[in-house]
């Protein structure tokens, strides 16, 4: 017998050793796992953008377009989560190790209940503590800041989301080159203002002729590009010539060219095939550039316009500096000498970047990460401007089930707008059609199906479908949209007896599957551009949609002479389409954007496509 | 060999039968088994010594009386207390969210998203104005399946290559234990993510990754010590006296190994768990719809900085869930040890 207990005690010794050391070498693996996770995220996660070119399918597929609000990687606040969790197991394992030498001594000295409660007691509070210590950090991060005393600063940082990929205007798509360069470094023959309408720029004035097939163009005086080379009409000339014989970005929408010339050195004349209604609004984005046809720059790193600003600094995915040009030919010189672009993917970082006064301007803020800004009106100002984003529910046409138009109404009369709107902070617009308020034709179309789940449960009996026997559709739409969508449209279907099958996807998949391949119930996307009427005209879209009336009234209002005709007939079709609910329109997504109070000349519409900058100007608070 | 395997009952409980000294022999046997999992089995001098039979027995009526004198032992220390109540918790709320939440899972309201933690909402509600406690509830049964069946998982393929890596064979040894130190380098988040390529966002994904990729481990951690049993001088005897390669490793081999094993299990199902909160965070996991504890913490993390609460509770209940499932491990470990837990040898003889 006394053998035997010396055997043990020998046998406890090893044993406490042995459970040590396994203890060090066990939990690395699961540690390297956790690791693991951490590092994958950011990556994983920032894929980028999610935008659909109406017009243009495989622009879409480039990457870059524009913004959405939902989808954003959140790396600091992943981080801080799981050294939370970790920090637990770091408790837990130096616990563990605690116990087996106290264990010892229990065993020997009998047991000492209170000791052990006290261990649960320690992770409780370090968990509590852990948790305090979060809501703590965050209530002092909004503590007031001291800003220097001074006059308008010579800096301006404004924080963008989409980071264009180059330079290169003629060859590289996406909205975000749009937004840092037209206005900006580059000009057009003509320009967009803030309400999304044709204004002059290189063309003082222009006439349309009576057949509008032909249009007149009178040039400025005196112009200049940065670099000093003079700019008249063969530079207007040359550059629409190059754009159309290499197919540069946005030669597919100069529909019906035929010629370009220059009459004298300050006129120019642009002739078509038949007459195109959207001519001069193409003509103010990428197509009506005009480029020195003597400069000689990398278009991928450089930009040689005639705009107020010049490039001084490209950092890829990171930054671009303008700094203001001093052979700008206009009368109004840019209010502020360098404004830098930085560009945020992850929105969390964005926005500690304004909290710390590393940017002065943030476009666009997250709806839900804005109220603290909102709150704090001593420093900040909030605001949002109108855009042209469609968040569309597409109902596949050609769909087994969605073909039917009873059950496409019923979706539509039992999705309730404003509650979708208010959840996501209120800042959106409903939208009843296919136009929204800044482009033409636009009409308020609310109330072609107003929010009615009655109504909607009487379309779905009367479509065959009943409680015992309910509808099942499946809703496709890319991740960058995030869950909430998805959840909230289940549960407003569920109301009318349709049971949504969410499947959140790559955006990849989506191209494949849902614009590609047709291969869907429901889809969601958000259909960012201007002026892409177009797509409800073409049966061939993903919607499959096919409306005999509505390609006729499209057809007619591109060839009206005047925008009022135009207008009336985009007007007519949209009700057209929006009565057809071959989708429905959630809103109308508007961008908001947080500056610090003293920022003025910051534009608020459509500020992801379009962003001239030379009324920018910042005074820091005294 | 034909009489061991018509009667291996019987030949166990003969040796049952034996002295004090047998029952000394058998748990120094046993004894072994932490230096063997450490991995340096060679640093010591542990030969074990000759056992006429395992420390396991087949469950009988006594199998019953030392799951009691087990989970007796656990109740009696504070680590095995709270780990005991909380997975006790977890399991009477799994079992409850599948016939009653406080809000029904599917009812959103948008006009009260983000609301803080109020008597309609115990905690609150997320982005879509669902409730998150009813959330967390239904949660916590996807992440009770998903541990069980990782750890299920992990149990197989990890104790289907640890016989492999401990086989006579020259040949399948060396090729597994290559194999396993191989395979071993691939993150379980690469495997996951491989395998969401094909399968889309699902539970099995996170299932057999985990699965996968915790079985690994766990032949790699109890490889040394299932050597040892397997080159110990009883499982030799057992060998000579006819024993077939099948009998000494359930007999021998296996239950030699099963404290690392059962710890490292343990260890396997609180790791699921943050696997799974990752994975979903990450996409590949639980899919957009279906309740899980990664779901309530991957939607509302982008907001932690304006509503950090929302974020709290998520996170909390996975803390606590984990350090539980860890401690769980460790006191389990202890409890059927018959060296340390005295009141199990009592039983056993």
């Amino acid at each position: 017998m006394p053998k035997m207990t010396g055997a043990y005690n020998d046998n406890d010794a090893t044993d406490e050793m042995a459970e040590d050391t396994t203890n060090s070498s066990v939990e690395p693996a699961p540690d390297a796992h956790d690791s693991d996770t951490v590092n994958a995220t950011p990556g994983a996660i920032e894929n980028g953008s999610a935008m659909v070119n109406a017009s243009d399918a495989s622009a879409a597929g480039s990457g870059s377009g524009a913004i959405s609000t939902s989808g954003s990687s959140t790396d600091p606040s992943l981080n801080a989560h799981v050294k939370h969790v970790r920090g637990a197991g770091a408790v837990s394992r130096a616990d563990s190790r605690d116990s087996i030498h106290r264990r010892g001594t229990v065993r020997s000295g009998g047991g000492v209940r209170g000791v052990r409660q006290g261990v649960i007691w320690t992770i409780f509070a370090i968990v509590v503590v852990v948790a305090m210590i979060f809501v703590i950090t965050f209530a002092k991060q909004q503590a007031p800041k001291v800003k220097p005393a001074g006059k308008p600063a010579d800096t301006v940082t404004i924080g963008l989301k989409l980071a264009p990929t180059n330079l290169d205007i003629r060859n590289q798509s996406g909205s975000s080159l749009d937004q840092a360069l037209i206005g900006n470094v580059y000009e057009g023959l003509v320009a967009r203002s803030v309400d999304n309408k044709v204004v002059p720029a290189i063309a003082k004035s222009w006439v349309r002729t009576p057949d509008g097939k032909s249009y007149i163009f009178h040039l400025n005086d005196g112009m200049s590009f940065s670099n000093g080379d003079k700019l008249d009409a063969s530079d207007v000339v040359w550059s629409i010539d190059e754009l159309m014989r290499n197919g540069y970005q946005g030669a597919d929408t100069l529909l019906n060219f035929k010629s370009i010339t220059a009459v004298d050195e300050r006129t120019v004349r642009l002739d078509l095939t038949a007459p195109y209604a959207d001519l001069l609004w193409v003509l103010a984005g990428r197509p009506g550039l005009v480029l020195d046809k003597d400069g000689k720059v990398d278009m991928k790193t450089q930009a040689l316009g005639s705009g107020p600003y010049t490039v001084a600094k490209y950092v890829p995915n990171s930054s671009l500096t303008l700094k203001a040009n001093d052979r700008y030919w206009a009368a109004t010189k840019p209010a502020t000498q360098t404004i830098v672009l930085r560009y945020f993917s992850d929105d969390n970082a964005a926005v500690n970047a304004l909290k710390s006064g590393a940017i002065q301007v943030l476009a666009p803020i997250d709806q839900r990460l804005v109220s603290p800004f909102k709150k704090d009106t001593d420093h900040y100002v909030v605001a949002s401007g109108d855009d042209t984003d469609k968040y569309v529910l597409a109902m596949n046409c050609a769909g087994e089930k969605t073909s039917d138009r009873r059950v496409r109404q019923a979706i539509r009369y039992a999705i309730n707008h404003r509650e979708l709107i208010a959840s996501r902070g209120g800042a959106d617009k409903p939208l009843g059609g296919p136009i929204p308020s800044l482009d033409p034709g636009y009409e308020d179309l609310n109330d072609v199906y107003p929010y009615n789940p009655d109504k909607a449960r009487e379309l779905m009996r009367q479509a065959g479908y009943t409680p015992a026997h309910p509808l099942e559709l499946r809703l496709t739409y890319a991740n960058i949209y995030g869950t909430e969508l998805g959840d909230q449209l289940r549960s407003q279907l569920k109301a009318v007896g349709i049971d949504l099958k969410v499947n959140v996807v790559e955006f990849s998949t989506w191209l494949q599957d849902v614009l590609k391949n047709h291969d869907y119930d429901l889809s969601l996307v958000d259909h960012n551009e201007s002026h892409d009427f177009a797509s409800w005209a073409n049966p061939k879209y993903y919607y499959n949609y096919d409306n005999r009336d509505v390609q006729l009234l499209y057809g007619q209002a591109m060839v009206s002479l005047n925008d009022k005709d135009r207008d009336d007939y985009l007007r007519r079709a949209a009700r057209r389409v929006s009565e057809d609910a071959p989708a429905d329109w959630l809103f109308n997504y508007r961008i908001t954007t947080a500056m610090e109070k003293g920022v003025v000349g910051f534009p608020l519409n459509l500020n992801q496509t379009l962003l001239p900058l030379s009324l920018v100007k910042y005074t820091p608070l005294v | 060999m034909a009489q061991h395997d018509m009667l291996p009952a019987e030949t166990v409980h003969d040796g049952r039968l034996g002295i004090s000294d047998v029952v000394a022999g058998s748990c120094q046997a046993d004894a072994v088994g932490p230096a063997g999992a450490e991995g340096s089995p060679q640093g010591r001098d542990s030969s074990p010594r000759p056992a006429l039979h395992t420390p396991d027995e087949p469950v009988s009526l006594k199998g019953l009386g030392k799951l009691a004198v087990v989970l007796r032992s656990m109740w009696s220390q504070g680590e095995g207390r709270f780990a005991l109540v909380v997975l006790a918790c977890w399991i009477v709320v799994s079992l409850a969210s599948i016939v009653w939440t406080p809000k029904k899972l599917w009812e959103t309201d948008g006009y009260h998203v983000w609301a803080p933690p109020s008597a309609d909402h115990l905690l609150g509600t997320d982005g879509t104005g669902a409730d998150v406690f009813s959330w967390l509830m239904a949660g916590a049964r996807t992440n009770l399946l998903i541990a069980i069946l990782s750890v299920m998982l992990a149990g197989v393929v990890g104790v289907t290559l640890l016989m492999a890596m401990v086989s006579r064979s020259k040949m399948v040894s060396a090729i597994s234990v290559v194999a396993v130190d191989a395979l071993i380098s691939i993150p379980t988040v690469l495997i996951a993510l491989i395998l969401a390529v094909p399968m889309g966002a699902s539970i099995a994904v996170i299932i057999l990754a985990c699965g996968v990729g915790y079985g690994l481990n766990l032949a790699r951690i109890a490889r040394p010590q299932a050597l040892l049993a397997a080159g110990s001088d009883y499982a030799v005897s057992a060998r000579a006296s006819g024993a077939s390669g099948g009998y000494v490793l359930f007999r021998h081999v296996l239950p030699n190994s099963l404290p690392s094993i059962m710890v490292q299990l343990s260890l396997s199902a609180g790791t699921a768990i943050l696997a799974e909160s990752g994975l979903t965070y990450l996409g590949v996991g639980v899919p957009s719809g279906v309740p899980s504890w990664g779901h309530s913490l991957s939607t509302s993390v982008k907001l932690i900085d304006v509503y950090p609460l929302t974020v709290v509770w998520p996170g909390l209940t996975v803390t606590v869930v984990v350090v539980a499932l860890n401690l769980f491990g460790d006191v389990l470990r202890q409890a059927i040890d018959p060296i340390v837990n005295t009141a199990l040898r009592k039983v056993a003889a």
